[in-house]
């Protein structure tokens, strides 16, 4: 197993180096200027090209790559172009509200996507299931920012029970922590619901069909006893899978709803770097970004053999 | 659980500021972006600034001696200025804070083209010494048109004028909280208790800048979510709402809503003069004679025709030296048939013509939705590329032919502050090479400008500016898409808000 782990975290590396030479090439090649921006309107294009030469930007592509390589191999994904700020510090400040979100969003998701699934599988056919399964379509069908602005203008506006913008550090008091990140993460949270209600019941309906679950009726096990030891065990590797996949599209993916919500958060610093082409911030948080995915995809792996002891590595 | 009502009942001593746009950097002299001009005008002090009626005044500076040529300016420090981190404001830091704005700025290159010396007399005591003439001297060390002539400390000056300075260090009313600084979410600044408040009452960039807040926190977020938060009091200022939600804003009894700057904007249609069609001034005049101005300010500011009109000058409507010369084009019904007529007269021959849109840019969109349905009813061959604001401020300034990653058409609009007379107006420059993107090129409109740096009063300053007018028309340097203008919005609680061209803090209260 150590080994395994080993040989996991080892292969990171070169996928990081793709990763790395990808996103360069692309930013190389793709249109925008730093320098127009940081110049700004009233700019002659003449000052905009002394500033993209202060800037370093003029240099040919394989020195700027082997410039920034080097510097990341150090340790060191450099700074903003725009801020000078480090692009390290940039990304620390903004995991804690977007690591926030996600636990939030998950703990929800799961607490009630799952207990959905199961009854939905379980009482498969009835009333129940079909509730659970428009539930689930309203989840998928409902974009983001309509469930956050109804959610604002409902919880916030109209019934002032929480704010409509912003984040509390976790430090500053658990109750204005959360007040700030309910309405998001319960906005963020019905596509996740959706989604592992689904897999729950699709795959419990599976379990459920197995001759153990019967022998297990046959001998007297409880409803409950059925459905969420034996049962749910089973069938709990694709869910797994599923979280894996929710939690690592999480860290970049919640743009929308840290926009709706002013959340400053990793999603909308990548997208603003974007827009303003600050390459060091955009290559320093897809380097990070890539980094999580292969780490959490080795956790998924490993949590596989706490739910199945038959797969070993 | 979060008790929204309870948080807003306290922190009387805070501000919280939505800003135009995200403050993404801290430089207002290596670069020109109107929100960092704005966080740098608290930050950073100025030896003059202009009041509302453009007048300079002093304000770092406790006067000035000049001789009757305009050619030897004395000017003389107040005592007792402080910079943040507690060092005394001497000439020794003001020398090369003038030297690098000198570099960037339009009215700072015309003083070093004239500059014979720039010397320290005392701590306290600088002369500028020139071989020409230069009287508008203090408007440009005034004036709130970026680059600004801040002051900074004598380390920070003398960083390259082409780079971002890191350190953001000022004399300015506010200190910047770098460590609380979450770029793209969250600036905050906090009051300078050793700041010297002049004992003028405050006016724009001139007088007393009192500061009755102990902290004003800038926040970035969604058009929306501003909305919102204003509406729930989470928010005390959102700078430019969006003109369609100012209707919901209005209603609310506890917001109150007014124009934020009185000079507005001024649309622009910027077509490259370099390469065809628009090399051809009877093209670029046959553009103008199509374009319809109110179908451009409906679409850019909607029906309320009491946020735009059309505007037949390049210059500020309502300002001292505005003229409508040589404005007739845009003037009357548009005659589509002539401007055919015109395009066939010169050869157009249904080239393709690259429009380049910023779609992100609420304005820029619809001004470009506007041009793209004028040009095809004149019968040109529109090549729509809808982009976002990055690429087209990199594309604008390749020179290359439009299918070779140049252009033929983009558009902008510029701050009618920056509108009053040449000198900040970058836009309106028509030095060829040296130009603006677009590169016009008029010997008659830089006569004009020369003209106007000269003029030794203000007769002699209008005449030029009409000059400049009707050769900018004539040249078709660019065409001006009308004039709008834009709200602000506060919560009632907040008082002392005024119009200006950037966001005055100082004198501003809240219950």
């Amino acid at each position: 197993m150590f080994a395994y782990i080993l040989r996991r975290i080892m292969a990171t590396i070169p996928v990081m180096a793709v990763v790395a030479l990808f996103v360069f090439s692309l930013l190389y090649i793709a249109p925008g200027d730093p320098a127009a921006i940081i110049a700004g309107d009233q700019a002659t294009p003449a000052d905009v090209e002394r500033i993209r030469a202060s800037l370093g930007l003029d240099r040919p592509f394989l020195i700027r790559f082997g410039d920034w390589l080097w510097h990341v191999l150090n340790g060191d994904l450099g700074t903003s172009i725009f801020t000078n700020l480090p692009v390290t510090h940039m990304i620390a400040q903004r995991v804690q509200p977007t690591f926030s979100l996600m636990v939030l969003t998950l703990t929800i998701a799961l607490s009630l996507a799952i207990p959905m699934g199961v009854l939905a599988a379980w009482k498969h056919g009835t009333w129940i299931d079909r509730v659970v399964m428009i539930f689930a379509v309203l989840g998928f069908s409902l974009p983001v920012f309509v469930v956050g602005y109804l959610l604002a203008y409902t919880f916030a506006l109209q019934l002032d029970m929480f704010p409509v913008q912003g984040y509390t550090p976790f430090e500053d008091g658990f109750g204005k922590w959360l007040g700030n990140l309910v309405l998001p993460a319960v906005a963020l949270a019905g596509v996740y619901m959706a989604l592992i209600a689904r897999i729950t019941r699709a795959t419990m309906l599976e379990v459920l069909n197995q001759d153990y679950v019967r022998t297990a009726r046959a001998k007297g096990v409880g409803q409950r006893a059925i459905l969420f030891v034996h049962a749910l065990k089973n069938a709990a590797v694709p869910i797994v899978t599923i979280v894996g996949i929710g939690f690592a599209s999480l860290i970049g993916g919640a743009v929308v709803t840290e926009s709706v919500f002013a959340i400053p958060g990793l999603g909308r610093l990548v997208v603003d770097a974007i827009l303003r082409r600050d390459y060091p911030v955009i290559q320093g948080v897809v380097l990070m970004f890539s980094f999580v995915y292969v780490i959490v995809n080795l956790l998924v792996d490993l949590l596989y053999t706490v739910f199945d002891p038959r797969i070993r590595y | 659980m979060a008790a929204p009502s309870i948080a807003r009942a306290q922190g009387s001593k805070l501000l919280r500021f939505v800003p135009q746009a995200n403050l993404s950097s801290m430089d207002a002299v290596a670069g020109t972006q109107y929100v960092v001009r704005n966080a740098a005008l608290m930050v950073w002090d100025t030896l003059y600034g202009i009041d509302a009626s453009l007048t300079p005044k002093p304000q770092m500076c406790e006067g000035h001696e000049v001789d009757a040529a305009f050619k030897t300016w004395t000017f003389k420090l107040r005592a007792g200025l402080k910079f943040h981190d507690g060092e005394t404001v001497t000439t020794r830091d003001v020398i090369p804070s003038l030297e690098r704005w000198m570099v960037r700025d339009t009215m700072g290159q015309q003083i070093k083209l004239r500059l014979d010396a720039l010397e320290a007399l005392d701590d306290r005591t600088f002369r500028i010494r020139l071989n020409k003439p230069f009287p508008k001297m203090l408007f440009a060390l005034g004036k709130n048109n970026a680059p600004v002539a801040l002051i900074m400390p004598e380390r920070i000056a003398r960083t390259d004028p082409f780079k971002l300075i890191s350190e953001y260090v000022g004399s300015g009313p506010m200190k910047f909280n770098t460590k609380e600084w979450v770029p793209g979410a969250k600036a905050v600044f906090e009051r300078f208790d050793g700041y010297s408040v002049r004992n003028e009452p405050g006016e724009w960039l001139a007088g007393g800048k009192r500061i009755h807040f102990d902290r004003i926190e800038w926040s970035i977020m969604d058009p929306a979510t501003a909305a919102a938060a204003l509406q729930n009091g989470e928010i005390d200022w959102w700078e430019t709402p969006l003109p369609d939600l100012i209707p919901v804003l209005k209603k609310n009894p506890n917001i109150r809503v007014d124009i934020a700057d009185p000079f507005g904007n001024i649309g622009s249609l910027r077509m490259n003069h370099l390469q065809p069609p628009f090399n051809d001034p009877r093209i670029r005049r046959a553009v103008m004679m199509a374009v319809d101005q109110s179908d451009y300010m409906q679409a850019v500011a909607g029906d309320d025709t009491s946020t735009w009109k059309t505007l037949p000058s390049f210059f500020t409507p309502g300002t001292p030296f505005y003229t409508e010369d040589g404005g007739e084009l845009l003037k009357g019904k548009r005659d589509y048939a002539a401007a055919k007529k015109l395009l066939a007269e010169a050869g157009y021959n249904g080239e393709k013509v690259v429009l380049v849109v910023a779609t992100d840019v609420a304005i820029t969109k619809a001004e470009g939705d506007v041009t793209a349905d004028t040009l095809r009813k004149i019968g040109m061959n529109v090549d729509y590329v809808a982009t976002d604001w990055g690429t087209v401020g990199a594309r604008r300034a390749k020179k290359d032919p439009p299918n070779q990653g140049g252009w033929n058409i983009f558009h902008t609009w510029h701050a009618g502050a920056d509108c009053v007379n040449p000198a900040p107006y970058t836009a309106l420059d028509a030095g060829g090479d040296k130009a603006w993107f677009g590169w016009p090129k008029s010997d008659a409109v830089q006569a004009g400008i020369a003209k106007w740096y000269d003029a030794p009063d203000a007769a002699a300053e209008k005449a030029a500016m009409a000059e400049i007018n009707r050769a900018s028309f004539e040249n078709v340097t660019y065409v001006p898409t009308g004039f709008f203008l834009m709200y602000q919005a506060w919560r009632s609680s907040v008082t002392g808000v005024v119009k200006a061209p950037f966001p005055v803090f100082w004198n501003v209260q809240k219950a």
